[in-house]
């Protein structure tokens, strides 16, 4: 079966204590945890494996002990020397260690797999788990004033509603950023304007003009959704909640929710729902690619192309309408299928706003890149180094513009993928131009699936009545190549059909531990570009701090004035 | 530059004149559910199926209280799906902003209760119960089951139980 040659080959060279299969193509592998930096090492760069996700889990209260599941995405390296993985061997290998409740430590991977850093950070945060030997340990997720005593996914830590007391701003502790030897500028992006849905606050470390090195930190609004999910929630809920992680990529995270379950449970779904699912994916691709497209042009102050760029964004959106009834593509998800139809009148209206997009998407991109000069602003700037993305599984348009080709719809297809031809896109440079390239691809081929889904689409049942029998203690995974990389829920089940513990890992968590190398030996006034081209939102230049080290003075920059810097430098 | 400024010429004006004048939605967008108290009959089947709890269904004092708050709204339309009368349907209405009083948002019916035919305690509204011995008229049942199920309609649940429990013993006796 798919995966057993990997296991072999494991095998021979280290104590594998138990080999379990959740899935056609998920296996889990129980191994010592003084084993597990160097299995995990030699699954990443030895058979040739990306990190997808890695979930803590409190599993006193099932096996006494704490858990940890480092999943790898065994696909191969994909860097030229390397060799190939053909994609029928292709599969999920994840690696799992138990950790005695008296000792709390582990041997941190991280040294040996730079991927694992901000996974091995937030466990400590969420279970107080301490990797040993960890480079960086600070914390991730929670708040600098959060009791530094309270883990809040332990079970027994807190309920779900407790908030702890919040400190008085004057006593709240300082957050230490990791700031370079020598005589540098240093300065503060962000952190935010609550209103933008993803604030982070930056550091830029500046010889003149000239970005040395830089430091961020998230998490502003953790909301605290796994916690509010665990043993309280049944799927019909849970869906919705998922979907809400997102308000771009929404759907992505609900059908990867959903399948999480539906694989653990060996439910099937119907053949025309799955098509459709893949419609409204890519409905929401397209939108989401359309939108940082749109804002690469504005953060260089290429206004018009952003107005033309919206406006076709706005067709999409109609699209969405159609399939779905909403302008977002929520709430119709549901264990065991979808709850909307399409009627033969709304393809056909589909069709031809999908005509309408294609031919005003190419009109704007040559007028694009008949812009010399906007051309130039994109080119050779934010470089992504290959192995910096091999080493750190950044995921979607952002690893592809690097020149390796990582996307869940080819490497592990799912629902209707299976059945569609279509050319993945690919870049090279890694800079931000790749980026937007990839992404201009990435249109294409989607208006292409979208096209192929509704030829291809069956009629009959869009949803079967899905009786949800899954046995307490089983997990499995679902996961969806998003907008902006994959983005994979790992769902553990407890008793009486609730969750025990769902593990949301969205695509740009993925990226962000690679950013730091992109922002190296850039002009401080691409940073916004930079981070831009990620697509995260565009929040963090909402305000800027300079700060000269040498004189301890301090200047605001607005959001106005750094806009202003980045777009009179030609 | 300039083959950007070709398209605009190309495509004209798009802007639509929005809120001078009606931004059309179509027919199958899913706006604000708009409850008709008349047609609801208190069963709480929507609160039931509503995920973020926006509907709430509740006895107070001697009436049945329905409310939904739109602000809790996800727009799901589960609550469409499952009404058996239509009296919560989505409607196109998108326009939902509310100034200051959050009460706006807010929809309410209060029903009355009716009370069990043997201990006279409330226990269900009276249009469930005219509703289902409506259901009851339309149903090609026996004749003699029709009349035993009008009887039990009439009772509060625990009444229900001990009455079929006797009517069983009686039965058996019968038998026996
Ligand atoms: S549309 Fe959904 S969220 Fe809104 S009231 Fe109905 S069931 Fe509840
Ligand atoms: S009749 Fe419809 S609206 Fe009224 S309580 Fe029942 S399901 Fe809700």
């Amino acid at each position: 079966m798919r995966g057993d040659k990997f296991i072999k080959l494991i095998e021979e060279k280290f104590n594998i204590l138990e080999t379990t299969r959740e899935h056609e193509e998920q296996l889990t592998i129980l191994v010592d945890r003084n084993d597990l930096p160097a299995v995990v090492k030699y699954i990443y760069y030895d058979i040739g494996a990306y990190l997808t996700s890695m979930i803590g889990n409190d599993e006193r209260s099932i096996n006494k002990n704490y858990a940890l599941y480092y999943v790898l995405s065994v696909e191969g390296s994909k860097l030229p020397n390397d060799p190939i993985i053909p994609n029928e061997e292709k599969c999920f290998i994840t690696v799992k260690t138990l950790i005695p409740p008296k000792e709390m430590t582990y041997p941190s991977v991280t040294p040996y797999v730079p991927a694992c850093v901000w996974y091995e950070r937030e466990v400590y945060d969420m279970f107080g788990l301490v990797a040993e030997g960890l480079p960086d340990k600070r914390r991730l997720m929670l708040s600098d004033d959060w009791p530094n005593d309270l883990f809040p996914l332990r079970k027994d830590a807190m309920d779900y509603r407790f908030r702890p007391e919040i400190t008085n701003p004057e006593n709240e502790p300082e957050f230490t950023f990791n700031e370079p030897d020598g005589d540098l500028i240093n300065i503060p992006l962000g952190p935010m304007h609550i209103r933008n849905e993803e604030p982070g606050h930056f550091r830029l470390f500046c010889d003149g003009d000239t970005i040395v090195d830089a430091d961020y930190r998230l998490f502003y609004i953790h909301r605290g959704m796994e916690k509010l999910a665990e043993n309280r929630m049944n799927y019909d809920q849970m869906g919705f909640l998922a979907e809400r992680i997102c308000g771009i990529c929404g759907y992505a995270h609900s059908i990867a929710c959903i399948e999480a379950a539906e694989r653990a449970g060996g439910i099937e779904i119907p053949q025309r729902a799955q098509a459709l699912r893949i419609v409204c994916s890519e409905i929401e691709r397209l939108h989401s690619l359309l939108l940082n497209i749109g804002l690469a042009c504005e953060a260089t102050g290429n206004y018009t192309a952003f107005m033309h760029i919206f406006k076709i964004r706005e067709y999409t959106m109609q699209l969405a309408q159609l399939v779905t009834g909403g302008r977002k593509t929520y709430g119709n998800v549901i264990i065991g299928g979808l709850r909307r139809d399409m009627t033969g009148n709304e393809i056909k209206q589909s069709l031809e706003t999908l005509a309408n997009i294609e031919i005003q998407v190419n009109e704007i991109w040559d007028a694009i890149m008949d812009d010399k000069r906007q051309v130039k602003r994109w080119k050779g700037v934010g470089v992504l180094d290959q192995q910096i993305a091999r080493d750190f599984s950044p995921v979607g348009p952002n690893m592809r513009g690097s020149g390796i080709m990582r996307d869940y719809r080819i490497d592990h297809p799912y629902d209707f993928y299976k059945k569609i031809e279509f050319t993945p896109s690919i870049g090279e440079g890694g800079d931000v131009f790749a980026r937007i390239y990839v992404r201009y691809q990435d249109l294409k081929s989607s208006i292409h699936i979208i096209r192929q889904c509704f030829e291809l689409m069956p009629s009959g049942n869009l949803s079967i009545k899905a009786n949800v029998n899954i046995q307490a203690g089983k997990y499995a995974m679902g996961y969806v190549e998003a907008p902006r990389g994959d983005t994979t829920h790992w769902i553990m089940q407890g008793g009486s059909q609730k969750v025990y513990r769902w593990r949301a890992r969205a695509s740009t968590y993925a990226n962000w531990p690679s950013l730091r190398y992109q922002l190296r030996g850039n002009s401080v006034a691409d940073a916004a570009l930079i981070v831009c081209s990620l697509d995260p939102c565009f929040s963090c230049t909402e305000r800027v701090i300079i700060t000269d080290i040498k004189n301890k003075e301090s200047k605001i920059l607005t959001e106005k004035d750094l806009k202003a810097i980045c777009r009179k430098k030609d | 530059m300039m083959k950007l400024i070709d398209i605009t010429d190309k495509y004209g004006l798009e802007t639509c004149k929005y809120p001078l004048e009606p931004y059309l939605v179509p027919e199958t967008y899913r706006g604000q559910p708009k409850y008709k108290f008349d047609l609801c009959i208190g069963c709480a089947a929507c609160s039931v199926a509503c995920p973020p709890n926006a509907i709430s269904v509740k006895a107070v004092d001697t009436k049945v209280v329905w409310e939904f708050d739109c602000g809790r709204c996800i727009f799901c339309a589960r609550c469409d799906e499952v009404c058996p009368t239509g009296a919560i349907r989505l409607s196109t209405e998108y326009e939902l902003a509310a100034k200051f009083d959050k009460s706006a948002l807010i929809q309410r019916g209060e029903m009355d209760m009716a009370s069990c035919a043997e201990c006279g305690k409330l226990y269900s509204t009276k249009r469930l119960i005219s509703y289902t011995l409506r259901k009851l008229e339309l149903s090609n049942l026996s004749e003699e089951r029709i009349k035993n199920a009008k009887f039990y309609v009439n009772l509060c649940p625990e009444c229900k139980s001990k009455k079929a429990i006797l009517s069983l013993e009686t039965e058996a006796k019968e038998i026996l």
